[in-house]
């Protein structure tokens, strides 16, 4: 490893004044990262009780609302015209003539709701809810079975899900003259 | 050394300008950007369904089940029942008929197939409202077989007329049509 340093004399070193970034910028990674952030935090708190419109389900229509409680704790029922699916985790759990005329059913249902209900601290209890999504085209029945076994188990509070329309009055009116 | 002078800064400035690259706006962070808000916004775009509550505290409202629920004075309180079949014999007929606490009734037959007559119903909860302007409780009776649309409609309107606790019941007597 010889160096001879006369080969390099009198040789110009040309220097760049202007050097090529290569480093990884990360301000757009950091822009990213708060972006994600701030919509996380945004959604985080009201994702858990937050109740999307059902893209196979027909909601009945109303003028006034009710806002879910604060800190709900939310066990969902969603009764379609052929099915009736349990909770957040989406249970399949028969056709809804089941939960009326199958008394297996009506058992398993209960079972569900006072797993879900004892699931819930002592001191929250009362924010207990239960959240029925069901067809409006449904008969009533299946919808009284559930509030039975809702209340049985010791839901205060039952939510019904619908669209809200200010003036549904004035359309149905209409539409029922036709 | 004494003839040496060093540039102003603000020439030393220009001399650098024709020696830096062409500056090109940078898109790589404003794509970054779009991808990231693009699939939330969308993800965000879902109609959130609004709410209708029943409360069947002890201390409250609601009541189901046929065991009519809540405390208080349910039995003096006003009563619509929804019903669905006709039956002579036992006096029921489709529509609604409306039970004030004393002993007069209002029947409001359907128009048609399932189509209620909410209208005359939306009229009189108004004036039921100022003949018992004191009570916000009022008592849902439905029949197993009118639809839950029905129900909700019928519901709604008790509440945008004033009657904002609406007790939920079933039918103390089941039918055998």
């Amino acid at each position: 490893m010889s160096f001879n340093s006369k080969t390099n004399k009198g040789r110009r070193q040309v220097r760049r004044k202007v050097q090529d970034s290569k480093q990884l910028s990360i301000t757009s990674l950091l822009d990213v990262l708060t972006i994600i952030l701030v919509f996380l935090i945004k959604n985080v708190s009201m994702e858990a009780v937050k109740i999307s419109e059902l893209a196979d389900m027909i909601y009945p229509t109303t003028m006034s609302t009710d806002k879910l409680m604060d800190n709900a704790m939310v066990t969902p029922v969603k009764l379609y015209m052929d099915r009736v699916v349990l909770g957040v985790e989406n249970l399949t759990l028969g056709t809804p003539k089941d939960i009326v005329e199958n008394q297996e059913t009506r058992r398993i249902m209960e079972a569900f709701f006072r797993t879900d209900y004892d699931a819930i601290p002592e001191d929250k209890k009362r924010e207990a809810c239960l959240v029925v999504q069901a067809d409006a085209q449904l008969p009533c029945g299946y919808i009284t079975q559930i509030v039975s076994v809702g209340t049985s188990v010791g839901y205060e509070n039952i939510y019904f899900a619908s669209l809200e329309e200010a003036d549904w009055l004035r359309t149905y009116s209409s539409a029922s003259s036709q | 050394m004494a003839g040496y002078r060093r540039p102003y800064r603000p020439s030393e400035a220009r001399q650098q300008k024709g020696q830096t690259a062409p500056q090109e706006p940078d898109l790589v962070p404003i794509m970054n950007l779009f991808l990231t808000i693009i699939p939330f916004l969308m993800m965000m775009i879902t109609v959130s369904v609004s709410l209708m509550a029943l409360n069947f505290a002890s201390d409250a409202g609601g009541g189901a089940g046929g065991s009519g629920g809540g405390g208080g004075n349910q039995d003096k309180i006003l009563e619509i029942h929804l019903m669905l079949r006709q039956s002579e014999s036992l006096e029921l007929f489709p529509g609604m008929e409306i039970r004030e606490p004393g002993s007069t009734i209002h029947k409001l037959p359907w128009l048609s197939e399932n189509v209620y007559d909410f209208n005359s119903l939306n009229d009189l909860l108004a004036r039921l409202k100022e003949k018992y302007s004191e009570t916000t409780e009022i008592a849902v009776v439905v029949h197993p077989d009118v639809l839950y649309d029905t129900l909700i409609r019928t519901i709604d309107l008790c509440k945008t007329n004033g009657f904002v606790t609406v007790h939920y019941r079933s039918p103390l007597a089941t039918y055998a049509y």
